[in-house]
């Protein structure tokens, strides 16, 4: 028997790859999808990177595959919009090796910039297929039956697991690895690889667009008939005419409410894309209703819909569409209170009437670490963008918690690398105010190095803040090109950011974050300087830093006098660290001791000299 | 047999430890066991919640449906307020007297409960809780960050279906070993406390 481990769903997916023998692999960080990359440094024989970005990483996915290895890219929804480009050209021409792209989306925005359904752009829009898992050990055996279809089909597969997939544990059988092939093999195929307006002459000179399209089409309907039999899709028995069709975690929620409901209605899985037809319609004929059940976008429902229209079926199809929620994680509590909407004779088992709890439950936002570089240079910006009435583009990373109450410092938080082009379009618009933006270092490799270079071509006015931490702290610490290793850990050249500015010909400075009097006066210079201006905000992520035992401060026991203290609330309302606390009885601010890092910043925040 | 358990807290208190220790412990009894937790943004400082379910069943969802946990761990106070609704009215709770003031209460625009206003309100949807200081006596025996292996002990005090030895023995074996005297305190103080 195999050895089972409990694993999260994300090592999961690695050892599918692992044991489906697959030699490269490259993505970029992003929650919830950051586990499955770092999970094949345990397996020291499959290449793997941190790319600087997904479209990169797709990229070096697909050269892979072309040389006859099986390959996979990793990211976050984000990440796919990242290479849109890459995508829509690869389906065109196919794949040689196995190649897997694995999307994980993030239903509710728990750990995302937005909420976004990955199906629509790689199933609607490049017509590739689709597995949408119920759960880790199927993500698994997805993952190796992606790779088998996909060197007998020629096309690249889709995993699109959600965050309570990726974020899951469980215990997985670990089974025997497939010996990756010993060496790649590159055999020139111009009809496909070569995607431009050439004439095909075999094809009576139609545009190789065209013919590629045409493929695409063909490979589109091989894919439905192959997924006729997918052990992935299947149907239970049930009584009445109201089916329930479950899509990858929407099924687990489907049996999970079932085991309260009073009746067994018919379910349908449907964890693949194209939907197998033929299955579907042996599901909905004859029944009155079918109720879809799929996280984030109404994409199963609308293909079933087009599929009852197509066969003059008149069923009623409900879903993602209004039926239910159109937003937001599904639950097992949503699909019971859909079922019951549409059967009203449904009774449930185990009812636990509400009681309400008779007061407000004050939300909680996130912000920075206590103690955290990112807090001081916010302070600092903000005090010298308010001085000179400045506007601040900000960009993702821990930072960006910036932009919330208490600081409210940044103006917009849109994609990755996005604050530099903002900046540059706002000063081009005439604005008199001078522009910011703010980026952290991995982002900036990501895109905002695209960015810099345009402002600089351009000579954009403008003050950009990099804050170098030496990592992507986000999504838990992973190595880019400005940390000096690799994901292995094994030393990598660093890029140098000041001589890169220099080389850009844009003024370059570096400052100490946890210097606040210089880091503002540098600012403050940056301002009124001509041109470009990068200023460096330099200081590791206290996290890693505390884990290797180093401290980028030097320690510092504060207290708050009360005698001085006068509340305020600039500590509060300008800086904002968690560990300052105010009392609003006492009208004035003390430290909690339990939570202090003693990096000493409040001490330098405090206009009274309350805090020593 | 099955068990639900929540473990609620705010990003950087340890969830994920305590979570891993009783996953590791339903484990070696030969449950099946099904979890899901909060990584990314939300670790830094805000609501984190792991689920934990055990049962000899098929577990379907990793998240546990409202009303059907038999155990919540309230790291912190509010969060656990915040998500009582999990428990169903014969579970219990464990609340850890401790607050971390949120964004908005601390500059005024929101009001953080009193305890006192937290724990009526919590009885008054649960029967069955308890209160210990576990953040107090963590920082007592080396550091606030131990609190989630204090709660640890006092659930083994609680509920039969921990074994205090064989719990302890996981917490021994998963600590790192910079923490390993100071979390086998803590353990044993959590449970002393109840």
């Amino acid at each position: 028997m195999a050895e089972q481990k409990y694993i999260m769903g994300n090592y999961a997916i690695t050892r599918g790859a692992v044991e489906a023998g697959v030699r490269v692999v490259a993505g970029y960080p992003g929650t919830p999808a950051t586990e499955i990359l770092e999970g094949f440094t345990e397996y020291p024989h499959v290449h793997a990177q941190w790319s600087n970005n997904e479209k990169v990483a797709l990229e070096v996915a697909t050269g892979a595959s072309l040389a006859n290895v099986r390959s996979m890219a990793v990211m976050k929804h984000n990440g796919a919009n990242v290479c849109t480009d890459m995508l829509m050209h690869l389906n065109f021409t196919g794949v040689s090796g196995g190649m897997v792209l694995v999307s994980a989306d993030d239903p509710g925005g728990l750990s995302s910039q937005n909420e976004e359904d990955s199906r629509i752009l790689v199933h609607t829009y490049a017509n590739l297929p689709v597995f949408d898992p119920s759960n880790a050990l199927e993500a698994k055996q997805m993952v190796k039956e992606a790779y088998e279809l996909s060197e007998k089909t020629q096309m690249c597969f889709v995993l699109r697991p959600v965050m309570r997939v990726c974020h899951s544990r469980s215990d997985i059988p670990f089974e025997d690895c497939l010996e990756p092939e010993a060496a790649a093999r590159w055999e020139d195929d111009r009809e496909r690889y070569i995607m431009s307006a050439v004439e095909v002459r075999q094809m009576g000179g139609i545009k190789r667009p065209q013919a590629r399209h045409r493929w695409l089409n063909q490979k589109y309907r091989e894919i439905v008939d192959i997924f006729e039999e997918s052990p992935f899709n299947h149907i239970e028995p049930g009584d009445g005419n109201t089916g329930l069709i479950g899509c990858g975690m929407g099924y687990t929620y489907v049996k999970e409410a079932a085991r309260d409901f009073d009746r067994t209605y018919p379910v349908m899985k449907l964890n693949t894309l194209p939907v197998p037809e033929r299955k579907v319609l042996s599901f909905i004929q004859g029944k009155m209703r079918v109720i879809v059940f799929e996280e984030i976008e109404p994409v199963v429902e609308n293909l079933i819909k087009q599929l009852c229209n197509d066969h003059h079926l008149q069923v009623e199809v409900l879903g993602r569409s209004g039926f239910y929620a159109s937003d937001g994680e599904l639950t097992a509590q949503v699909v019971s209170d859909t079922v019951r909407r549409a059967d009203p004779e449904l009774r449930l088992r185990n009812e636990v009437p509400d009681i309400p709890l008779g007061i407000d439950v004050p939300v909680r936002t996130r912000t920075q670490c206590v103690g955290c570089a990112h807090r001081a240079m916010l302070y600092s910006v903000k005090r010298v963008a308010r001085k000179y009435k400045g506007i601040v583009f900000g960009d993702i990373g821990c930072h960006d918690a910036g932009s919330f109450k208490p600081l409210e410092l940044q103006s917009t938080i849109y994609c990755m690398g996005s604050s530099i082009p903002m900046a540059t379009g706002a000063h081009f618009a005439g604005e008199k105010r001078p522009v910011f933006s703010i980026i952290g270092d991995s982002t900036f490799f990501h895109m905002g190095v695209n960015g810099l270079i345009n402002a600089a071509y351009q000579n954009a006015r403008q003050v950009i803040v990099l804050a170098d931490n030496g990592t992507t702290a986000m999504t838990g610490f992973q190595p880019h090109a400005g940390s000096g290793v690799n994901l292995q850990g094994q030393p990598a050249h660093k890029v140098d950011i000041k001589g890169l500015g220099e080389s850009l010909g844009v003024h370059v400075h570096t400052v100490d974050p946890y210097d606040l009097e210089s880091t503002r006066e540098t600012l403050g210079k940056a301002v009124e300087e001509d041109g470009v201006s990068l200023v460096v905000v330099s200081a590791p992520c206290l996290l890693t830093a505390s884990r290797k035992g180093e401290q980028p401060f030097e320690k510092r026991r504060v207290e708050v006098d009360g005698e001085k203290c006068t509340g305020c609330m600039v500590c509060v309302n300008e800086f904002g660290c968690p560990a300052l606390v105010f009392d609003a009885g006492g009208e004035k601010v003390h430290v909690d001791e339990l939570s202090c890092v003693q990096c000493g910043l409040c001490a330098q925040v405090c206009l009274q000299g309350a805090i020593s | 047999m099955k068990k639900d358990i929540a473990i609620v807290g705010v990003g950087g208190q340890g969830t994920l430890f305590a979570a891993n220790v009783l996953c590791q412990y339903a484990m070696a009894r030969g449950h099946q066991v099904l979890g899901t937790e909060t990584i990314g943004a939300a670790q830094r400082g805000g609501s984190v919640i792991s689920h934990m379910r055990i049962s000899d069943q098929p577990i379907y969802s990793p998240l546990i449906p409202k009303h059907r946990a038999d155990v919540l761990l309230g790291l912190e106070a509010l969060e656990l307020l915040r998500n009582v609704k999990v428990l169903n009215p014969g579970g219990f709770y464990i609340l850890n007297r401790f607050c971390v003031p949120t964004v908005y209460s601390n500059l005024g625009i929101d009001r953080y409960p009193s305890m006192e206003e937290i724990v009526t309100a919590l009885k008054r949807v649960v029967k069955k809780g308890y209160e210990i200081p576990a953040t107090q006596k963590a920082a007592e025996l080396g550091n606030a960050q131990m609190t989630n292996v204090v709660m640890l002990g006092a659930l083994t005090k609680i509920d039969d279906f921990f074994e205090y030895s064989d719990i302890r023995k996981l917490v021994e074996e998963m600590s790192p070993p910079k923490f390993l005297k100071n979390n086998m305190a803590c353990f044993e103080a959590g449970y002393s406390l109840l």
